[in-house]
């Protein structure tokens, strides 16, 4: 494989065919800042935080360095008063979104962001597009990016309650500004975006202890993606605690009822 | 796409009867069912209801397999397609620079006022629906009207007036 010689921020450095600016820079322990970047999701360059400069041949020029494909010998600079200028021109903007982030106010003071220039939308939604294609990873029926441009925002199809949700809470976990919320109220999971309930999956009740437990219609899908298809999904009717006691119980049963010193209650508290 | 009619010109309110076999005809005959045509199967299906209907994306998105937020992200994504009910008429005034300093803002009041309706919504009876476009590229006749794909030239309230006339007595 053809290797590259780069220079990222005047360290001469090596770079394989095709490798990306943001995996090199963290490579040699350069920091980038990221708000759409997730190591398990493909890049979409949605926030457009990570831009930098790259002068390959004769002009700069300034891209988003998690999906720019190094393919050429490049000078990469990724701080210089030029592209904290930028940037902080992106962070403002973001700012004006979604001023609560905590991540977002940590970068607003360090590249000293002027946050009275814009009229905050208070949108809480920096558009990053993780939760969307978190979605897409794992079921891919829930969440879309609805319009365009301006209008963009993140919806579900029909703005409706979607049926297709398995509740698996990926884009609740995703969320850089923790705008998506699942609570579990009434025996059902709920997935909140913009204040409204984006899906609604039932939870499965405990026969044992009437516990309502998380969701078991996406057993079926982990246990095929972990290569075990040929595997029943377990018939989960008990809740993961119920059934450790009742194995405790029925093993406890078994090697200690006939010494004469298993009571019920005990064992199930020790189990 | 010959021999498809209309099918909603005898609906008066907003309910839509879909009509399953005429879009099993349209993705799976006329397309083949592949998912690469899409969005062609879309602008067909748009083409027989004026806009797209819910149960009939739902139907799509089956039919050929894609998530319904794809198709939905698409179907957002592109001014040309619906997904709100569209009247059997549509006006659209060119608001581009040309056709605006002849006076297209005007006529855009002029109709709202009155049919009653903002730009970009439709009447109540599903008749008229009012659009503005940026440019249709004829800004040498400036101001343009495009009337149900038809151009009129150098438009002026009598030319509306005379159309709305003939729409209010249909």
């Amino acid at each position: 494989m053809k290797v590259l010689n780069i220079i990222l921020n005047g360290k001469a450095v090596t770079a394989k065919m095709g490798q990306t600016i943001l995996e090199l820079a963290r490579e040699h322990d350069v920091f980038i800042p990221t708000l759409c970047d997730s190591p398990a999701l493909e890049a979409a360059a949605m926030c457009r935080l990570c831009t930098v400069q790259v002068i390959e041949g004769k002009w700069p020029k300034y891209v988003t360095a998690c999906n720019f494909p190094l393919r050429r010998d490049a000078e990469v600079v990724t701080d210089s008063p030029d592209v904290r200028h930028g940037r902080k021109l992106i962070i403002e903007l973001l700012m004006a979104r979604c001023p609560t982030s905590p991540e977002l106010q940590r970068l607003a003071v360090d590249y000293g962001c002027d946050l009275e220039r814009f009229t905050p939308l208070n949108d809480d939604c920096v558009i990053c597009g993780l939760c969307t294609r978190a979605c897409e990873a794992v079921t891919g029926r829930t969440l879309s990016l609805a319009g365009r441009g301006v209008a963009i925002h993140v919806d579900t199809a029909f703005q409706k309650a979607s049926t297709f949700c398995i509740g698996c809470g990926a884009c609740v976990q995703i969320c850089p500004v923790q705008k998506i919320k699942m609570e579990d109220v009434d025996g059902e999971r709920r997935i909140i975006l913009h204040g409204k309930i984006a899906s609604r999956v039932k939870l499965p009740q405990c026969t044992s202890c009437g516990k309502y437990f998380g969701p078991v219609i996406d057993l079926k899908q982990v246990m095929e993606r972990m290569g075990e298809h040929l595997i029943p999904p377990p018939n989960a009717t008990v809740c993961p605690e119920c059934s450790r006691r009742n194995l405790a119980i029925k093993l406890g049963k078994r090697y200690f009822e006939q010494y004469g010193v298993f009571e019920e209650e005990g064992q199930a508290n020790a189990g | 796409m010959s021999g498809t009619a209309c099918a909603c010109q005898e609906i008066e309110c907003g309910e839509i009867e879909i009509d399953y076999s005429l879009l099993d005809k349209i993705i799976r005959y006329d397309y083949g069912g592949n998912r690469e045509a899409m969005i062609m199967m879309m602008q067909a299906i748009q083409r027989v209801y004026r806009f797209l209907p819910e149960d009939a994306v739902k139907y799509l998105s089956q039919v050929i397999e894609v998530p319904l937020t794809k198709i939905y992200e698409v179907a957002t994504f592109y001014a040309s397609f619906s997904l709100e009910p569209k009247g059997k008429y549509i006006l659209s005034v060119c608001t581009g620079t040309a056709c605006h300093l002849r006076g297209s803002g005007g006529m855009v009041e002029h109709i709202s006022k009155r049919m009653g309706i903002a730009p970009g919504k439709t009447t109540s009876d599903l008749k008229l629906t009012l659009e503005t476009v940026n440019c249709v590229g004829a800004c040498a006749v400036a101001p343009v009207v495009v009337i149900d794909e038809k151009y009129y030239p150098k438009a002026n309230i009598a030319t509306l007036n005379d159309f709305m006339d003939r729409l209010n007595a249909e």
